[in-house]
């Protein structure tokens, strides 16, 4: 209980003092001596007394307390005190004229005496003082040395104690051993940080008495992090099960915690203390998700091991400085089209070690991460991306995208747009050039400020990927609110799903959930041509692995470059992007086709030359269909259509070539409707026309789409979503097997039956309908047990389903079922689900376990 | 009741007054309900009941608030009866508790 000056002063400015006294007489001659400078209480027994320091525990800067007293007297009143953490830090002056009492009062925590008779005023106004004083310092010395939470000593203290101790211990052997919690956080999620609070508390209770005995000390360096540092000679495998047993049991509940900790024993004390409790540290990391061994101890291959660290980090800026790490790239291919094309690239870092050879990136990354390095490694890899990028256009002309790895710690960099930007300019590049890989853990385990920074990139047209995705545990509600434009699938999914007896089921879901999202999927770790096909067919667009290439250096990479011009295709998808004006006017083509363009011209106003592109079905299938020399005469007219006739003169007059110029000076397209008659009815078309890029006034994009099938496909795409995310959903909601699935719209009661037949893919619809409730009744009058009926129509009302769920999550219910076989226990479980559109119940309805007749 | 009646019945004056913070006003209403005090009584009582736990506590309050009024005549033997009580001695308490009431009387008559 830590106070600050301002609080031991009353309202009025003066310290609150109480004066426990039964005698009248007594209470007046404290209150003429102390009134002019305290503000007072009183109480005339220990009862009363107890009463007003606990209900001014905040306040009250000291008691002065009488001994003999009615009801309860002073003794008792100092004992209780001692017991409770509320009041234990008031100071308490004793008046005795007793001096037995004294030494009996001191035991008990008073501290200070003034003897009856009173002395002088003046000398029991210095005692006060000098107490409250003396307290007041204790306190704020106090809590900058201890933890507030646990009371324990803070690390700087704890480490200036150890110190102290070594000097006066010079022979003693000494442990440094750290205790953590194995997602301590899943406790604070589960039952809230009171609860965790608690449990760190009860940690620093149970770690203090267990090493009492070998005159520990013991703190908490930050979360759920302990440092002890004790005599050697704890049996650590009782000392662990010990303190388990009294932070789980007991008054916090039944919260199981499962300890780990790291032991350095006999530490070397030539090592300054902060770097014994690492090693200590990186012993308990090395048992971190085990469950089988909670204890890691500080050995010899640890040791060589935090040597070759030390090396590596040694030895990182001249690695940065002598361009010793080398840039890989590993091509990302497009498996849409029949030939698969180079799409964009991985840039992957390499060191190439003067001594230690080829340092796995495997050892150096992690380790980078850990203390901050990975940051300048980042940078300097996205600068020599740049430089390159750079290179491959000034030389070929062409060049396609490359990712590079943003870690996390990046992210929370106030200057890392600025950095991009300015990498990007110095290179005289666009954020399309480089798009960024964002790992997925980053967002989980601070979406919030990740989110904000990641909206910023995007909105100055970086691309992000995400990447490792499924290994981050993100939830299937909180991946749909991410800014993404791509997912990259984990290499371990890969592995799993084509190892021997693999399943593919998780892949199809990640790239049901990117469908749902309308993201494209990357596949990494990819290795052999079956592999790809299968992702082929499960809908994957992107694949990355050594099928194609192995990461390489970066005039291997060069030749699939080359390749990808010289095969002429226009770059797209993952490289374009919808902002990008400036230098690819074929992204905005195809951004514009797959906004639902019939066909679209590309015109050179100078020559009036143009190119007609046609998108077969994906957005990123675009072809050339054909070229010509007179777009305004022959080629405007031909793709209009028969104009119907009341819009034809309209359609003529703003359409020949001067006014239309004039009409695409501003910024915004120009567009305007018409209509033809097909087979008797009459269909709205658009016409659009914008200036290929925003300081070229030669070339223009003409764009022309049915605005009636527009209309139509964004309905049934928006139906598409909805059903990718029923799928989703139920795969994971719904593990089992249903003999129906029924998901109802919670508004309108419209629902649509699905079985589940087959693999997802084929969950098929069986049945729409309008009036779930209805339907329900219906059938089951026709297929419930009879004994049964009354029950099921009681039970299966709108508004008892909604009224449980609301109060429960799911809904169950056991009934029996008409067969032609007999009455066959069935179980049916309802959960509700919010979608885009609504809230929708989802009732699955299986056989039940073990069913019989 | 004036100061100098307190001086002339054997009061120090000068002490008790200063621990009033030398207020004559706090200082004479202090002493002024002494004579009312009813653990005068409670002692007397608890002696003649042979309970000698209730006497020394009211002796023993009796005896801090003399003191820290400084009337010398009467803390002196209540001073002396709460030394005996404290140690629970069996013995004749009637000429001890004669001085004492005889005293407070005097005081009595001040008023």
């Amino acid at each position: 209980m830590f106070k600050s000056h301002e609080r031991f002063h009353s309202a009025n400015g003066k310290r609150l003092v109480l004066i426990v006294d039964d005698e009248f007489v007594n209470r007046e001659l404290l209150r003429g001596a102390l009134q002019a400078d305290y503000e007072l209480l009183f109480a005339e027994n220990g009862q009363q007394a107890l009463d007003l320091m606990r209900e001014h525990a905040d306040a009250l800067s000291l008691v002065l307390l009488d001994l003999l007293m009615p009801v309860m007297n002073g003794f008792d009143v100092l004992k209780q005190a001692k017991l409770d953490p509320a009041i234990s830090h008031m100071p308490i002056i004793v008046i005795t004229s007793d001096q037995d009492a004294e030494i009996e009062s001191l035991t008990l925590g008073a501290s200070d005496f003034i003897p009856k008779p009173y002395p002088q005023p003046g000398v029991m106004q210095a005692r006060v003082l000098k107490t409250i004083e003396l307290t007041e310092d204790r306190q704020i010395i106090s809590s900058t040395e201890r933890d507030a939470l646990t009371g324990l000593y803070n690390r700087e203290y704890f480490y200036r104690y150890a110190e102290q101790y070594d000097l006066h211990h010079k022979g003693s052997n000494m442990d440094a051993i750290v205790v953590d919690i194995n997602h301590f956080h899943m406790i604070n999620e589960r039952f809230g940080t009171a609860r965790g609070d608690e449990v760190l508390r009860r940690i620093g209770t149970a770690l203090r008495e267990e090493v009492a005995d070998v005159e520990g000390m013991v703190c908490r360096r930050e979360a759920d992090i302990f440092l002890v540092y004790c005599l050697h000679g704890l049996d650590y495998g009782k000392f662990l099960k010990n303190t388990t047993a009294k932070v789980s049991g007991g008054g916090a509940g039944e919260t199981h915690v499962w300890l780990r900790m790291g032991v350095y024993e006999n530490v070397d004390k030539e090592l300054d203390v902060v770097r014994r409790f690492d090693r200590a540290k990186i012993a308990a990391d090395t048992v971190q998700g085990s469950f089988t061994t909670q204890i890691g101890m500080y050995d010899d291959a640890l040791h060589k091991q935090e040597l070759f660290q030390e090396q590596l980090i040694e030895d990182f800026d001249a690695a940065i400085r002598e361009h010793q790490f080398q840039v890989y790239y590993q091509p990302k291919f497009d498996i849409i089209p029949d030939i698969p094309v180079l799409a964009s690239a991985e840039a992957l870092v390499r060191w190439n070690h003067p001594t230690l050879g080829m340092v796995s990136p495997g050892v150096f990354i992690p380790l980078f991460e850990k203390n901050g390095l990975i940051q300048g490694l980042d940078t300097y890899v996205w600068r020599e991306t740049a430089s390159r990028i750079r290179n491959w256009l000034d030389r070929f002309g062409f060049a396609v995208p490359v990712s590079v790895n943003v870690s996390r710690i990046d992210m929370y960099d106030p200057h890392l747009v600025e950095t991009l930007l300015e990498i990007l300019a110095e290179n005289d590049l666009s954020p399309h050039d480089m798009n960024l890989e964002v790992t997925e853990s980053a967002y989980t385990q601070d979406s919030e400020q990740i989110i904000t920074t990641v909206n910023r990139l995007r909105r100055l047209g970086f691309r992000i990927e995400m990447d490792d995705f499924g290994t981050g545990y993100s939830s299937l509600n909180m991946i749909s609110t991410l800014p993404i434009d791509a997912l990259k699938m984990d290499m371990q999914f890969i592995r799993t799903a084509f190892n021997d007896g693999g399943d593919t089921k998780m892949l199809e879901v990640i790239i049901d959930i990117a469908e749902h999202l309308s993201i494209p999927v990357i596949a990494e770790g990819v290795e052999t041509h079956e592999q790809m096909l299968a992702l082929r067919d499960m809908g994957c667009d992107y694949v990355q692995g050594y099928y194609f290439s192995r990461p390489v250096p970066a005039d291997e990479y060069e030749k699939f470059v080359i390749e990808r011009k010289e095969a002429g295709t226009p770059d797209l998808g993952n490289v374009a992007h919808p902002s990008d004006f400036e230098k690819h006017p074929f992204g905005d083509i195809t951004s514009a086709l797959s906004s639902g363009f019939e066909s679209i011209f590309y015109v050179d106003t100078d020559s009036d030359h143009y190119v007609e592109f046609s998108s077969q079905g994906s957005r990123d299938d675009l072809q050339i269909e054909t070229s010509g020399t007179n777009f305004f005469g022959d080629a405007l007219r031909r793709a209009l259509g028969p104009v119907y006739e009341e819009d034809r003169s309209r359609i003529e007059l703003s359409l020949n070539k001067s006014t239309l110029m004039a009409q695409v000076k501003g910024s915004s397209p120009f567009s305007m409707t018409y209509r033809i008659l097909e087979a008797g009815v009459l269909v709205f078309y658009s016409i659009e026309v914008a200036r290929a890029r925003t300081h070229d006034d030669h070339h223009i994009i003409v764009g022309i789409s049915n605005v009636d099938a527009q209309v139509a496909e964004a309905e049934a795409l928006k139906r598409r979503q909805e059903r990718s995310i029923t799928y989703a959903r139920i795969a994971q909601a719904l593990a089992a097997d249903y003999l129906n699935i029924y998901c109802i719209n919670a508004e309108n009661d419209h629902f649509v039956e699905f079985s589940p037949h087959g693999s997802h893919e084929g969950l098929g619809v069986e049945r729409r309908g309008s009036d779930f409730f209805g339907f329900v009744r219906e059938s089951a009058s026709a297929t419930a047990h009879p004994d049964d009926l009354a029950m099921l129509l009681e039970e299966l009302t709108k508004e008892n389903v909604l009224a449980k769920l609301s109060r429960e999550a799911t809904f169950n219910l056991s009934y029996r079922r008409m067969r032609q076989g007999g009455p066959t226990d069935v179980r049916l479980k309802a959960t509700l689900l919010e979608g885009e559109s609504g809230g929708f119940i989802v009732i699955g309805v299986s056989e039940a376990e073990g069913a019989s007749t | 009741m004036t100061l100098d009646d307190l001086r002339a019945y054997g009061a120090d004056v000068e002490l008790g007054l200063s621990r009033c913070m030398g207020s004559e006003e706090l200082y004479l209403m202090l002493v002024g309900t002494i004579p009312g005090e009813e653990k005068f009584a409670m002692l007397e009582t608890s002696i003649a009941e042979g309970n000698l736990d209730t006497a020394f506590e009211a002796a023993h309050a009796l005896k801090g608030i003399l003191a820290n009024l400084a009337l010398t005549p009467l803390h002196e033997p209540v001073y002396q009866i709460t030394e005996f009580l404290r140690a629970r001695t069996r013995m004749d308490y009637s000429s001890l508790l004669a001085e004492i009431f005889s005293a407070r009387d005097r005081l009595s008559a001040l008023l």
